[in-house]
């Protein structure tokens, strides 16, 4: 009789270039907590789209309360009893928090003093505080998270997911959010907790899914029966891609440096707080830690696409705090962006587009471009670094995901850099892929070159790093030899200054 | 051939809604055939309609390359035109070949300077060109109607508020029947431009900017001067055809001069996808759809009727050709196996 609130079997959601789930599963028992956790890129958000009827699956089934369903829009699943609060709040600010809470489910003849009243009590019931004439944009982030929580409950969601819902708040927030939890569980509902904080998931959470590239690598693990060194080893693999065999490095002299870096974000977060470390050449430096722990912050403040609000980058000894991408491009800087697709790559554009993106203006003939020498250097790029394409006017995104990171690094290596910052650039890719790109960092770094990696897989790093630091929070939680730590050092050094 | 099929489709419908209204379904179509392609004289008249139309379409998507959408051609090609009155003005007894290249090049300065502000506020604080374009439309009208009744009216024109006629030998020679030398002139304008945008170093960096912006700052591109440098470049194209209208089709300077053609501009480059190079073949379809649907009024067809006809035409041959890039795939709503 007790179905699962929730079946997710074999999801598989292609996209261009990606594939964010490789058969994902996930099993939802009511009246429980569910964590699904993952790095960036595992998949989570992915998947609960596929759940939400914000994506339709290109295989699998879901299934709720044991009936197999097929949401073609959010409204579908809505009314199907599931509810979603994504990381991006969908709140209109010029209404207040009754008008947001019913909009698109209200009575057909609006009662603004009897709708009020019953947002109040709905509010009251599950233990927040919730004036219902106040307007949104005088809500804090963790007030506006509540009213998006009050919408879903609004329309008695039996199954909601919360994505990434700590992110937005402050710890006793924080708090508030797990006993309002408790009370939606304790009358039979069931939440899905996506996150890759630990420390929450094991103190909210009862059971807990782990996504790693797409795929389920841990399945309903109970919380009371693993520690969050265990979760954390799930989430970064230990499944090792070891094809490659490093030599020793012979570092030299200081070509990246890094003094009190200090980078708030965009939701006013202290992203990178007073972070310091420097790369010599001839060493790859590994950064380790759970994604979404300012990493992605900091190699984006060294390419100069992100401001810092305090300290210094110098590459090879030119000041570059101040300078624009391009002058740190001139003072040696080669820059592998986490996101490739919508960063490093123009996806809808041609070939040769995106394979002269470095070196285009070295190409110039007075105004115009020399497309013959464009073309001419993208074949090059393609032979030299076997980049597998159909046609030079195909646009980028029809490449494969390795193809395309291969042309990428490939057009960042091409003008042999003194300083390579590669972001997860394994990261999606297939064994052969992995190798290929492992191989030419390493190339990379026995060349001269000093290279700064970050990669969520802890494996990875122990092979090809030559000094591991380790971020939590936004700060340098550690600094090991890849050749003398254990995994279970990294981490707890991983789960931060606890 | 989807261009064919989307017409046929389009003429068949047509038929049905002048029979509804009680028209007659073939002679509607041989005047309409007749007032647009059928004569050199109507033909000519369609390319000289197809002018303006075609450097609005191409003003609009040399902006929506870089992603941006100014909704201001209507209002640059009123400013343009008042910058080439003004250059007649100052130039009223220079040679006519002198004064006209005068004049239209004060049109695509003052073309720019209409979508300057908007390229700044957009390129410095984000303000959306849209708004911004879309407003200043309403000043320049305004301020046409400010100096037809103030300082340039016309002081032979009994009293009536016109703007003073420009002067006679700023007029740009006829080339073929009714058409002018402005039909010549926008077709090299379009060609030198998707040319350039498609050859040059700066029209690379357009389409990098138009991918993403984080795209282009990554790659070393200042978005703020391309957005800057793209909004005024659209200007002054729009502002150049306003200076086209004035010495070509017009007389003097009125705040009929746009006759729509920057909004119009809007779905050219829409139906030309975007691409400068398709602009010029859509405003001459566009423009003899408008002739032909103008034309069939005298024959006691409804205004509306016409609009209706119009829009089938359009939407029917132009939009055909477009979806047809489209495919249609069945999903199976019940689960897939």
């Amino acid at each position: 009789m007790s179905h699962p609130a929730v079946e997710l079997d074999g999801i598989w959601k292609r996209f261009p270039g990606v594939i964010a789930n490789a058969g994902a599963s996930l099993t939802v028992r009511p009246g429980t907590v569910h964590a699904v956790l993952g790095g960036n890129g595992a998949g989570k958000t992915t998947l609960m789209n596929c759940l939400a009827g914000v994506y339709l699956p290109d295989e699998g089934t879901v299934r709720i309360d044991g009936e197999e369903v097929r949401f073609s829009s959010p409204a579908d699943a809505l009314s199907a009893g599931i509810g979603m609060v994504h990381q991006e709040f969908r709140l209109v600010p010029v209404f207040t928090v009754a008008e947001n809470v019913v909009l698109g489910a209200a009575p057909s003849v609006l009662d603004m003093a009897e709708i009020n009243q019953k947002v109040a009590a709905l509010a009251d019931r599950f233990g927040f505080e919730a004036e219902p004439t106040r307007p949104i944009w005088q809500l804090s982030m963790g007030e506006r998270q509540r009213v998006e929580i009050l919408k879903a409950l609004w329309r008695d969601a039996k199954v909601l997911i919360l994505d990434e819902p700590t992110a937005v708040l402050t710890p006793q927030e924080a708090v508030e959010l797990g006993s309002v939890l408790r009370q939606m569980v304790s009358e039979g509902r069931s939440v899905i907790f996506i996150s890759h904080k630990l420390d929450e998931v094991t103190s909210f959470c009862d059971e807990a899914t782990v996504l790693r590239d797409g795929k389920t690598v841990a399945s309903s693990v109970a919380i009371a029966d693993v520690d969050a060194g265990q979760l954390a080893e799930l989430m970064v693999g230990s499944v090792s891609v070891q094809q490659v065999a490093p030599r020793d490095a012979t570092p030299g002299d200081v070509v990246l440096a890094v003094d009190n870096l200090t980078v708030v974000d965009s939701r006013g977060i202290t992203a990178v707080d007073d972070i310091s470390l420097s790369v010599h050449s001839g060493e790859i430096v590994g950064i380790a830690g759970v994604a979404g722990n300012g990493q992605r912050q900091l190699t984006d403040t060294i390419a100069g696409l992100d401001v810092a609000q305090a300290g210094t980058v110098t590459i090879s000894g030119t000041d570059v705090t101040a300078l624009t991408t391009r002058h740190r491009v001139d003072a040696g800087l080669a820059y592998v962006p986490e996101d490739r697709l919508g960063v490093g790559l123009a996806p809808k554009l041609p070939i040769t587009h995106n394979a002269v993106m470095r070196g285009y203006r070295t190409m110039r003939r007075g105004p115009m471009l020399s497309w013959d020498r464009a073309r001419a250097y993208a074949t090059g790029l393609i032979e030299k670094f076997d980049v597998k394409i159909g046609r030079m006017e195909a646009p980028m995104a029809s490449l494969s995901g390795g193809n395309l990171q291969r042309l990428l690094l490939g057009r960042e290596l091409s003008d042999d850099p003194r300083v390579l910052v590669a972001s997860q650039p394994t990261r999606g890719l297939d064994v052969a892929g992995v190798a290929a790109i492992q191989n030419l960092l390493l190339e990379q770094r026995d060349a001269g070159a000093g290279v700064l990696m970050v990669s969520e897989d802890l494996d990875e790093l122990l092979a090809l790093a030559d000094r591991i630091v380790v971020m939590s929070e936004g700060r340098i939680a550690g600094e090991f030899d890849p050749k003398q730590v254990s995994r279970t050092e990294i981490g707890e050094a991983m789960m931060g200054a606890q | 051939m989807a261009f064919a099929i989307g017409l046929i489709f389009a003429l068949i419908i047509g038929a049905l809604l002048l029979s509804i209204s009680g028209d007659p379904v073939f002679d509607t179509y041989q005047r309409m055939w007749d007032r647009s392609f059928g004569t050199a004289d109507t033909l000519s008249a369609t390319f000289n309609r197809a002018v303006p139309l075609a450097l609005a379409g191409l003003a609009v998507s040399v902006a929506a390359t870089m992603g941006l959408w100014n909704i201001g051609a209507e209002g640059q090609i009123l400013f343009g035109a008042t910058a080439a009155t003004l250059v007649g003005r100052i130039g009223a007894d220079w040679p006519g070949p002198v004064l006209i290249v005068a004049m239209l090049l004060g049109a695509a300065v003052g073309g720019a300077l209409w979508s300057f502000g908007p390229g700044l506020a957009r390129a410095e604080i984000g303000v959306s060109e849209i708004i911004t374009t879309l407003m200043l439309n309403e000043v320049a009208l305004r301020l046409i109607r400010y100096l037809q009744n103030g300082a340039w009216k016309d002081p032979e024109g009994f009293g009536f508020p016109q703007v003073e006629a420009r002067p006679d030998q700023a007029q740009l020679g006829q080339i073929w029947e009714r058409a002018h030398l402005g039909v010549i002139i926008a077709l090299v304008v379009i060609a030198a431009f998707a040319w350039f945008l498609n050859r040059s170093v700066w029209g690379y960096e357009l389409k990098i900017a138009g991918s993403s912006p984080k795209t282009a700052t990554y790659a070393g591109i200042s978005m703020r001067r391309k957005t800057l440098g793209v909004m005024l470049l659209s200007g002054a194209i729009a502002g150049f055809a306003g200076g086209i209208e004035l010495t070509g089709t017009a007389s003097r300077l009125s705040e009929n001069i746009s006759n729509g053609f920057g909004f119009a501009g809007i779905i050219v480059a829409a139906l030309a996808l975007m691409r400068p190079s398709g602009v010029a073949l859509v405003a001459v379809a566009f423009s003899a759809v408008q002739v032909g649907g103008l034309s069939i009024q005298t024959l006691g067809v409804s205004p509306a009727v016409s609009a209706i006809l119009q829009a089938l035409i359009l939407f029917g041959a132009i939009g055909a050709a477009v979806l047809s890039t489209y495919q249609i795939r069945l999903v199976d709503r019940k689960v897939a196996a």
